[in-house]
């Protein structure tokens, strides 16, 4: 029961950046422009993060700025991508190694590798916070967790119920009819790109900030790709990524705690886990021909108005 | 030629470790011109841990010897990325190249047969040839002195250690701390979590928590960040450190596992540049004595008496003393080394067992 306890109550801290990360990614995609720089802007925001930590200790100022941080970051992509129409593959790839080198330079020159800081406190609720079992789980979470929720709530009603969400759907699946209509498909890409790469950036606060509260380079783990695999998961959808995540952290948060009570599992079988849970979700995915594989119709290709395809 | 092949493929599966012997007998070498060093690093030279430990000792042998020893960072283990950096030091007069990582191995083996008058130094490779030599320290040792710190602050004989990935290098640390702890309390554990990264704080962190929640009371590791001392600080707990000294991190920190990369160098520099250099076929696997790995020891909660052990343990080690000697039985009951022999480096390199006491998931 203890170890039941422990397992779950960690399992929003684990999934956290991956949700976030997913949802930035499915914002900026459904405006049509593949993002594989998540990997880059996780870095970013981790870095600016730490970096906030270590020099203010104001875990509200770290956020902003990570936030801020990918959003930056993505400004450059975004120049390439949807003013220069550059290849989105290339072009997300670049931003991964520029973060890598960008990131290691700025804590190298500032002396923050390896430093610890103090991070994000957890929320009391009183009575909630005190009842048995899901107390613990449920509500004894730090503020960015609930915030994540809240987020994947507002970006369902932004992206349902909104103008503004109907025209980036509008300028990802047809961006040729919407620009017909006069809605500006560079002004709704940009739009989408920035905010996007702002939540991953908060993600990625939130990895140094909210979870390893240390920065060493190149920290992100990989966790930008996993975030990819998700939201193909999720089919580009707001609520599957979240349960993907979710699943996700379930897993992360289960894997030292088999090892720190010896059960004997394999190693390398338990550390493959969340892969293979990848790997599954995709193939499921894809055999179901039934339903619309999600991807929005003009992802990936650059506007250029009047172009025949 | 492809049994010869096949020989060699299967020689090299069986050892894993600084293997690539019994080619030739080393040929002697010797430099054309003064010994000028150059450094390539695998990650940022403060990254707080494995690079800064060799920069560290960059410097010191550039002051010991009187030289200006150049360091390149960042450059990922990969044949494009090495191979041009090499050659640009070489290009600019540079004669014995220092590497950094096991992942540079094959690249600095053609780099020393295609440029045959330069000397090529290896840190956790495992490539030698007569003009390269790896080198690697014997990490079980100073782990074995930690393991004996952590079993004498525990309170209730259960360690935690966190590890990377469960192959010889690491499981030998593993097993030595526990050894080492047992030497102060005979009845302790040590509960061991690997994480599968080197460099990963948000599951090195994850993995210490978990070890908290069972209940250890010291922890140890062999991952890269001091991030499991970090966790030790917060939980009020004591840690041992790898790499470097730790406690710069970490007040919990009371001993640490460091590099001590100069005390070989600099001898190894000055005999290369004497002439008549001769590889060890195996690359050098340095104990204390000869300068690879020690110990940074100890820290305020260390009583006297358990430091004044800890040392008397380290002098007997420098004096020829074998941690892996016979009879040793590993968990599962299968004899490892039999009474009065001594566990061999192809055997060391490859240790895959854990000795009772560990608990694993292996």
């Amino acid at each position: 029961m203890e170890f039941l306890i422990n397992w779950l109550s960690n399992v929003p801290q684990s999934a956290v950046p991956f949700a976030l990360a997913a949802l930035g990614l499915i914002v900026c995609e459904r405006s049509g422009v593949l993002n594989l720089g998540a990997e880059g802007y996780l870095l970013v925001g981790a870095n600016a993060g730490a970096g906030a930590m270590l020099t203010t200790g104001s875990p509200m100022f770290a956020f902003v700025l990570a936030a801020l941080a990918g959003g930056a970051l993505s400004l450059l992509f975004a120049l390439l991508v949807i003013n220069l129409r550059m290849n989105q593959v290339i072009s997300g790839l670049t931003i991964v190694f520029f973060a890598q080198g960008l990131t290691s330079l700025i804590a190298a020159r500032n002396g923050w590798t390896s430093r610890s800081f103090s991070g994000l406190d957890q929320l009391d609720f009183g009575l909630l916070t005190d009842i048995p079992v899901l107390g613990p789980i449920l509500f004894n979470q730090d503020a960015i967790v609930y915030l994540t929720v809240a987020l994947f709530a507002g970006a369902v009603f932004v992206f349902k119920r909104t103008e503004i969400g109907l025209q980036i759907r509008a300028v990802g699946e047809n961006p040729a009819a919407a620009d017909s209509t006069g809605v500006s498909v560079s002004l709704y890409r940009y739009l989408a790109v920035v905010s996007g790469a702002m939540l991953i950036g908060l993600a990625g606060g939130y990895l140094s900030v909210g979870v390893s509260k240390i920065w060493v380079d190149d920290m992100a783990g990989g966790r930008g790709w996993i975030a990819i695999a998700l939201m193909i998961f999720a089919r580009w959808q707001f609520w599957p990524a979240l349960a993907g995540a979710v699943l996700f952290g379930c897993i992360e948060a289960l894997i030292p705690r088999v090892a720190a009570v010896g059960l004997q599992v394999p190693q390398y079988f338990v550390l493959m886990l969340p892969y293979v849970a990848t790997l599954c979700a995709m193939v499921w995915v894809s055999l179901d021909r039934t339903r619309h594989s999600g991807v929005p119709a003009a992802l990936g290709e650059p506007y250029v108005r009047e172009e025949r395809r | 030629m492809k049994m010869k092949l096949a020989l060699t493929c299967s020689f090299l599966l069986a050892l894993p470790g600084l293997s690539t012997a019994m080619a030739d007998s080393a040929k002697s070498f010797s430099l054309a011109d003064d010994p000028k060093p150059a450094l390539v690093l695998l990650s940022n030279k403060n990254d707080g841990g494995w690079s800064q430990a060799l920069d560290e000792a960059r410097a010191k042998v550039g002051k010991e010897l009187g030289l200006r020893i150049p360091v390149v960072e960042n450059v990922p283990e990969n044949a494009a990325a090495i191979r041009p950096t090499v050659e640009t030091f070489i290009d600019r007069g540079f004669n014995v190249i220092i590497g950094s990582a096991f992942g540079y191995s094959d690249t600095f083996k053609e780099l020393a047969a295609e440029y045959p008058d330069v000397a090529f130094l290896n840190a956790a490779g495992t490539t030698n040839s007569d003009n390269l030599q790896s080198f690697y320290g014997r990490t079980y040792q100073s782990q074995y002195l930690c393991g004996m710190v952590a079993g004498g602050l525990s309170e209730s004989g259960k360690l935690g250690f966190v590890g990377a990935n469960p192959y010889g290098l690491v499981n030998w640390t593993v097993n030595a701390y526990l050894m080492g702890a047992r030497q102060i309390n005979p009845d302790a554990t040590v509960t061991v979590v690997f994480t599968g990264a080197w460099n990963d704080p948000v599951k090195e962190r994850a993995a210490a928590e978990a070890l908290v929640e069972q209940g250890i009371d010291v922890i140890g590791q062999h991952v890269d960040t001091p991030t499991p001392q970090i966790v030790a600080q917060e939980k009020g707990i004591y840690g041992t450190g790898h790499h470097r000294d730790f406690s710069e991190f970490s007040a919990a920190t009371q001993c640490s596992s460091v590099w001590v990369w100069e005390r070989f160098l600099a001898p190894e520099i000055e005999e290369i540049a004497a002439g008549g250099w001769e590889v060890e076929p195996n690359g050098a696997f340095l104990s204390i004595a000869d300068g690879g790995a020690d110990i940074a020891c100890c820290g305020d909660a260390v009583p006297e008496g358990l430091e004044a052990r800890v040392m008397a343990e380290r002098e007997a080690l420098i004096d020829g003393k074998q941690i892996f000697a016979g009879p040793i039985t590993d968990s599962k009951g299968t004899v490892r080394v039999e009474e009065g022999e001594v566990l061999s480096d192809a055997d060391l390199w490859s240790m895959d067992w854990f000795v009772p006491g560990v608990v694993s998931q292996q």
